[in-house]
């Protein structure tokens, strides 16, 4: 419990520098109210002024960034291979296989961009609550006694943060000046934060991270709002006595943050 | 600058190599939520080729309790403890016999679960046997 805590205060202190990394690359301009309260010394200001500074001449490739806040609905389905585990623990297959995919949500934000006046990217950060449903590869039986059991029992409610960085293609469909469509795809990365049940960590099968190849489409209205469709394909990091497939569809909108507030 | 390059490095690898892993009591506390507080009623007994069947009948059946004490249909009671030795796990039940008697059965898990538990007495000699029991 302590060492979850612990990794999630990790976390945030690792999203608070990537957001304030993020903020840095969009600020181009100041407003009169920033150029006013120039004037007045504060360190911390100054401080985040240089590092904001030292960012956009690093990353001076990468122009154009909106920050987006989006929110989704997410379908999953993971799939489980127990050979690996040893432990004389039975679970009813058909209590404990649903082989459906569950819905859960997520929403974060992400940054739009170009990168050397040529290759769109999307760069995104989310929290994920995943519900999924489970599918186990393996079915063992001791007759006359246990027909169908499996060895292990996966979570399926779980909550991960993620960073995404996909490649946008814009494809030459419809009016592009007024609607623009987009081939995605991309590698992304989610680990767990919430506790993980004593079941999962049998035999060395808990893993927190989590490695993605995305694909998908992304449909964007006039910079209004862009509607996206992702699938998301994961294994486990690290190696596990329990390999895990997690499959997933995500359906989400997006609004630029500028317009929002 | 160089600072916070070193800090988002330090924080990335913190939270890619730190994972929560299994204690060596993962297994043994799993393993006793399904045992505890249960009546298991013993439906078949297996030695070497012989099967008897006790479905449907009314039947031996045992408790383990949460407080590590356990009983029996018999009236025999004792303490009892879940180890994992190597990969065998193991039920130790330290038992008193009606005349006060100590008496130590040490049966092998096989198989248990929320509503199924199958173990194999140790015995030195002979075929052991093999009890299946159900939680009705």
């Amino acid at each position: 419990m302590r060492a979850t805590r612990l990794f999630s205060n990790k976390f945030l202190l690792l999203f608070s520098i990537l957001s304030i990394a993020a903020s840095s690359i969009t600020a181009q301009t100041l407003t009169k109210k920033q150029l006013d309260s120039a004037y007045l010394l504060n360190p911390g200001q100054e401080r985040l002024r240089k590092i904001k500074k030292s960012l956009a001449k690093k990353f001076v490739n990468f122009v154009g960034n909106d920050v987006s806040l989006f929110g989704a609905l997410a379908l999953s389905k993971q799939n489980i291979n127990d050979n690996g585990v040893t432990a004389p623990i039975n679970y009813l297959y058909n209590t404990v296989n649903s082989n459906t995919f569950n819905s859960g949500y997520s929403g974060g934000f992400r940054i739009d961009g170009i990168y050397k006046e040529k290759h769109r990217y999307a760069l995104s950060f989310a929290v994920n609550r995943i519900a999924a449903g489970n599918n186990y590869k393996n079915k063992y039986s001791l007759s006359p006694f246990i027909d169908d059991f499996t060895h292990f029992k996966a979570d399926n409610n779980f909550t991960t943060l993620s960073i995404a960085a996909h490649y946008k293609k814009l494809l030459p469909v419809n009016a592009m000046n007024k609607y623009k469509f987009y081939a995605v795809f991309g590698p992304s990365f989610d680990y767990k934060i919430s506790r993980i049940s004593n079941e999962q960590l049998i035999n060395g099968a808990g893993n927190r991270a989590i490695i993605n190849g995305d694909l998908g489409a992304e449909f964007d209205n006039k910079g209004y709002y862009v509607l996206y469709a992702h699938y998301k394909l994961g294994v486990n990091m690290t190696s596990s006595s329990v390999p895990v497939q997690l499959n997933r569809f995500e359906i989400g909108m997006s609004i630029k943050a500028k317009d929002l507030f | 600058m160089k600072k916070l390059y070193i800090l988002i490095l330090a924080a990335t690898t913190l939270t890619m190599v730190a994972c929560n892993k299994e204690t060596p009591t993962t297994q043994t506390n799993v393993m006793n939520s399904m045992l505890t507080n249960k009546n298991w009623y013993l439906d078949y007994s297996i030695t070497g080729t012989s099967t008897k069947s006790y479905v449907g009948q009314s039947t031996y059946f045992v408790t383990y309790l949460k407080d590590g004490t356990t009983k029996d249909s018999d009236g025999l009671t004792g303490t009892y403890s879940v180890e994992v030795l190597g990969n065998q796990s193991q039920i130790h039940v330290q038992l008193k016999t009606s005349n006060g008697n100590p008496l130590e059965v040490i049966y092998n898990i096989i198989s248990v679960g929320d509503t199924k538990l199958v173990l194999s007495k140790v015995v030195t000699t002979g075929t052991p046997t093999q009890l299946y029991f159900t939680n009705k």
